[in-house]
């Protein structure tokens, strides 16, 4: 017993003597200034800014619920970096692009943040609302500018996002103002809207919402988690309710098996879809059959779409990339590039690409072109979605990509009347 | 909700539920002949289905379909006789974390196998809805209903009239006295295992389609092998009848809680997930051993 | 980490009659011990050094520790009060939540509930919150035996996964959850806030400042639950495991222990839920029941963290967490950072594969082959070491095959 005693004293001593030892090696950091340097060309510079090289992230998903999408966006993105630096690139500079993938979710996406951070000036593409929600404090914390690939107006009042194109809510405000004017729907009716639980699904509902407060009818609300997959009750439940027409803010997946229940139970209303809803790999699926009834509203044109810098996107695509999915997410991916082009040549004349010269830069852009792969967007008002127009497509299994267009940039009155939650004035 | 509306989701939920009652019939066999809780159940069903999506292509959908069974069955015959039979240490909780081990490892490796893309097997019956009365019947649960009777009344009658039945029914009650009997305990332990895994095969054929499941194989197959254990011990985890009647509340709640309930708005389709095993927590706590379960009594 | 099982199952001392032999040869294992365990707080202490600018690995390191008091509390509920349960993460989620809702700035946003409360009594208060639901659920453990408990456990995860979904006010939701506030100690941030103190030149920033309050968060746990594995508290467990008949008649109140076991068991668990909110930035409830971190599949790493460490051993529970939690970050590290894996698409091996795969080996093996875990094999090194000093015959019966497992109970007397 002594000699245990003795030896717990021993232990407590050497740690004692130990942790002297460490305190002594103690001291404090000075402030030191972040390290903006002079680069090439009288530009300063920061992070993920070198002389020769200018590098943005992509925080994608090319192995969850929207990973064909998703590829295709990164394609998008690549072939946009492709033909700036065949161009001679920025700044005299080429455009890298570092990829990582978090699978549409959030904590892989905060884990995989960090690693990224360092490397880049900014981030080109950032898909998914979910993600995006959980990395907004860091994205004000580090000052990094980010393009989403996720279209919620709830996230417009933060300084570090540029939207590219417009939001759910008037994605589903356009599209069901659509669906009136072809005659599938009138005032009055009831809707079913089945909707992923956050920012994606409640925005879109904001949008019926809207709509339907406008024009005296009901909407029937569904929630659902990103990884549910059976929606032939939920289905069931809104056909009891009398639905007219079923808007869907889901994944690929749940749009097939609504669409399929759809069609099974009899239902065979018109549904209207956000964009990230279709993805043609669905026509290959046993719900192939079911999908007549769908419409999706995109701020992009759909893959198939004779506008002509698409048609131009859409050829490279498949030169570069043969037998790859051809879906929408290709003119998502080469416009955010595009914006992101008007950025940093705007920063590069201003003579700073510093994060904090690409915020002055952005907000000085009030007519940004795309050669219509969006509306005219104008970043002069934070809080209001850049622009307001959609395109309108239908399923048709006989296009490239599945869609056909129907509508070409199109804005309802309500959507020019709606006000998003940031707005001012 | 009105008639209609309740009817047909009645008859969605009876249909997955004839599935439900395939899982938990297999589990409760392997429980009664062993007193084992096996929660590598959701692998086998995988193993069967990989099988089956594997060789479909080559040996044509009915060809693949039944050796995927055959593969199911094997998979749980050589756990039990590989695995279980050589354990250390025999006490039925040891063996039921084994499993947990096996089961890890099964269900990693075929989502490897089977990718991101999440692939039906090819199921011919699938998404061709059958229109009876107002009805819709969705062709693939229809067939799970005819074959899950089918094979349950087979089952039955083996276990009640064949030699294997009696073995089993023997050797759950009483395991010496049964091998003094001359029960040999290790087959009847192995058939069990080999029979559950045969009907686990048999159920994935009907889970990995667009009609029950919406989603091909995955892990989301493996989650749904899950509810064989509320439906298991609903009815009674030794209890053979139990896991029938409990496979098909247990479909049955779930598509009555999937729909909105206006007056009740906290429920709806997130509620439908929980409330199985919400409900089987309360039937375990008011009555510990199941429906139909033989109570164990301790007095001190 | 061996060291740390072979020093501490090392530590009951041997039957008094191989005393006097021995006495030569205690000495020399005392300074041994003393000097593995001088060593092993050196290391812990000085890892942010070690590590550098490469604060990836001091996050798995963190992520370790997170396992290792989750493990501890399992093992104490499940090895030594043997009260199987799977509903761990439960405990995890309501930890992290609490603390979020309690630490939280009731100004951050119209849709969250946050009470503002300083974080030290957040964490406390969250473990406090934790321990009373799980006395909340001790009633039903009470009634429920072996596998029916373990299976009736698992309706809490589903509990959990609702409640995650439903009560969006204080969750944030299954989408993107709520950032859960700073730690702060005494108005001492646990962030990158300039200037930060340096320690050989190594600027404690956030990263490095939430190891040191893991580490004590750790060594807390460990100590207490030492503490009660050697005491009344722990020989009441165990004879609750053994059998409860003999147990009542020895007067051992059996529900009000099995009650202690979960209410300390789900205190850990909270304190787990509370460093994972830390470790995550992000408290997210999980979309489904088996893909996030407070699912089935956490809660099945848990039981085996447990079992390979060794049921009712709590340094084994250290050890199984290095296995189990350790190894999985390691090879995602791995992957992102040096590429591993990397040629291999989808169809080849990636990082968390391979880790359950290690782990679910792990488990088979142990039950097969060394029922005790970590804390039997440990047990035996030591016995290598030292072979004048243990007595050669099993102890107890304890290791002769076929038998009941080995008992990690570190109790002299048993």
């Amino acid at each position: 017993m002594i000699l245990r005693r003795r030896a717990g004293r021993s232990a407590t001593l050497a740690a004692a003597l130990a942790s002297t030892l460490v305190l002594a090696a103690c001291g404090s950091t000075a402030d030191t200034p972040a390290d903006t340097a002079a680069g090439a060309g009288g530009v300063k510079t920061d992070k993920g800014v070198t002389d020769t090289t200018i590098t943005l992230g992509i925080m994608g998903d090319t192995s969850g619920v929207f990973k064909n999408l998703g590829a295709a966006i990164n394609a998008g993105n690549q072939l946009w970096a492709d033909d700036v630096n065949a161009a001679g690139g920025i700044c005299d500079r080429t455009i890298q692009l570092e990829v990582v993938d978090h699978g549409y979710k959030a904590d892989t996406a905060k884990t995989l943040y960090p690693q990224l951070e360092p490397k880049i000036l900014g981030i080109v593409q950032l898909l998914g609302s979910p993600v995006l929600a959980a990395l907004k404090q860091n994205l004000i914390d580090d000052n990094v500018t980010a393009a989403p690939a996720s279209w919620s107006s709830e996230i417009l009042n933060n300084p570090n996002i540029m939207m590219i194109g417009t939001t759910y809510d008037l994605e589903v405000i356009n599209g069901l103002a659509y669906l009136q004017q072809e005659g599938l729907l009138a005032d009055g009716a009831t809707i079913g809207h089945i909707y992923i639980d956050g920012e994606y699904g409640g925005n879109g509902l904001k949008g019926s919402k809207y709509y339907a407060d406008k024009h005296g009818m009901t909407v029937k609300e569904a929630k659902i988690t990103s990884t549910d997959t059976d929606l032939t009750n939920i289905v069931t439940g809104l056909r009891g309710d009398g639905v007219t027409a079923i808007v869907l803010t889901t994944t690929p997946g749940q749009t097939a098996s609504a669409l399929a229940a759809n069609q099974a139970l009899g239902l065979n209303v018109p549904v209207l879809g956000n964009n990230p809803t279709f993805d043609p790999a669905l026509l290959q699926s046993p719900a192939a059959g079911a999908l007549g009834n769908l419409y999706v509203a995109a701020s992009s044109p759909p893959f198939s779409s004779q506008t002509p810098k698409a048609a131009a996107v859409a050829k490279a695509y498949k030169e570069a990339y043969p037998g790859a999915p051809l879906n929408a997410g290709t003119n998502v991916g080469y416009v955010e590039g595009l914006v992101w082009q008007n950025v940093l040549t705007k920063a590069c004349e201003n003579g700073d690409m510093t994060r904090a010269g690409i915020q002055t830069a952005l907000i000085s852009l009030t007519a940004v072109d795309t050669e219509d792969l969006v509306g005219e967007l104008d970043y002069s008002s934070p809080g209001a979605p850049p622009t307001r127009g959609v395109y309108i497509a239908k399923v048709d299994p006989a296009a490239e990509g599945g869609v056909t267009e129907v509508a070409t940039v199109f804005t309802a009155p309500e959507a020019e009347s709606y006000k998003a939650p940031f707005q001012e004035g | 909700m009105d008639l209609a509306t309740f009817v047909q989701l009645f008859v969605n939920g009876l249909g997955k539920g004839a599935v439900y009652a395939l899982l938990a019939l297999g589990f409760v066999i392997i429980f009664k002949a062993t007193e084992v809780v096996n929660f590598a159940h959701g692998s086998l069903v995988l193993v069967g289905g990989y099988v089956v999506y594997a060789l479909k292509d080559t040996l044509g959908w009915p060809a693949a379909a039944l050796v995927g069974i055959v593969s199911a069955a094997l998979a749980g015959l050589i756990l039990e006789r590989g695995l279980l039979a050589n354990a250390r240490s025999a006490d039925h909780n040891s063996l039921a974390l084994l499993t947990i081990g096996v089961d890890v490892i099964i269900t990693e490796e075929i989502v490897r196998r089977v990718g991101a893309d999440i692939p039906f097997i090819g199921d011919p019956y699938d998404s061709q809805p059958i229109q009876l009365a107002g009805v819709t019947i969705f062709r693939t649960q229809a067939i799970a209903l005819v074959v899950g009777a089918v094979l349950i009344t087979a089952f039955f009658l083996a276990f009640r009239f064949s030699n294997w039945g009696v073995a089993m029914r023997a050797q759950a009650e009483n395991k010496e006295a049964a091998a003094l009997m001359g029960i040999r305990s290790s087959r009847v332990t192995a058939t069990a295992w080999l029979v559950a895994g045969a009907l686990a095969g048999v159920a994935v054929l009907f889970m990995a389609t667009q009609d029950f499941s919406g989603a091909g194989l995955g892990r989301g197959t493996h989650a749904i092998a899950l509810i064989a254990f509320p439906a298991a011990i609903l009815g009674g985890l030794d209890s053979t009848a139990g896991a029938i009647v409990g496979g098909l509340i247990v479909g049955v709640t779930e598509a009555l809680s999937s729909a909105n309930v206006d007056f009740l708005p906290f429920l709806g389709p997130e509620f439908s997930k929980s409330a199985v095993f919400l409900v089987m927590l309360v039937v375990l706590v008011i009555r510990p051993s199941g429906l139909f379960g033989t109570k164990e009594l301790s007095r001190v | 980490m061996s060291e740390v099982v072979s020093e501490k199952a090392g530590s009951p001392p041997a039957a008094p009659p191989a005393q006097p032999r021995a006495a030569g040869a205690r000495p020399r294992r005392n300074r041994i011990k003393i000097a593995a365990t001088a060593v092993l707080v050196l290391f812990l202490v000085l890892l942010p050094i070690l590590v550098g600018s490469e604060v990836a690995y001091l996050k798995v390191a963190q992520y370790i520790l997170i396992g290792a008091v989750g493990g501890i509390g399992l093992t104490l509920l499940v090895g030594q009060a043997g009260q199987l349960s799977l509903a761990h993460p439960f405990f995890l989620l309501v930890g992290a939540v609490s603390y979020a809702v309690l630490a939280g700035d009731p100004e951050e946003s119209d849709d969250l509930v946050g009470l503002g409360l300083p974080p030290l009594l957040a964490l406390v208060g969250a473990i406090v919150i934790c321990g009373l639901i799980g006395l909340a659920f001790a009633p039903v453990a009470g009634r429920l035996r072996g596998i029916y408990l373990g299976v009736a456990s698992l309706s809490l995860v589903f509990l959990g996964l609702w409640l995650g979904q439903s009560l969006e006010a204080f969750t944030g939701g299954t989408s993107s959850g709520r950032t859960p506030p700073t730690f702060e100690l005494f108005g001492f941030p646990f962030s990158n806030a300039e200037p930060s103190p340096t320690l050989f030149g190594v600027a404690i920033e956030k990263q490095q400042r939430l190891w040191y309050l893991f580490l004590v968060l750790a060594a807390i746990s460990y100590l207490l639950a030492r503490g009660a594995v050697d005491s009344r508290i722990g020989r009441s467990w165990r004879a609750v495991r053994d059998n409860e008949a003999a147990a009542t008649a020895m007067g051992v109140n059996v529900t009000r222990v099995k009650a202690g076991a979960f209410v300390i068991s789900s205190a850990f668990a909270g304190l787990a839920g509370v460093m994972t909110a830390l470790w995550l930035d992000l408290v997210k409830p999980d979309e489904n029941e088996f893909t996030g971190s407070y699912s089935l599949t956490v809660s099945i790493a848990f039981l085996a963290i447990v079992i390979i460490g060794g049921l009712g051993s709590v340094p084994g529970a250290v050890v199984g967490a290095a296995v189990v939690f350790g190894l999985q970050q390691f090879f995602l590290l791995g992957a992102n950072e040096f590429g591993w894996f990397a040629d291999a698409e989808f169809g080849g091996l990636n990082a968390v594969v391979l880790s359950a795969f290690v782990y679910g080996a792990a488990v088979v093996l142990v039950v097969l082959f060394e029922p005790g875990g970590a804390a039997a094999v440990g047990r035996r090194l030591v016995a290598r070491l030292s072979p004048s000093d243990i007595p050669s015959a099993p102890r107890g019966g304890r290791s002769t095959p076929g038998s009941e497992p080995e008992r990690n109970d570190d109790d002299p007397t048993a």
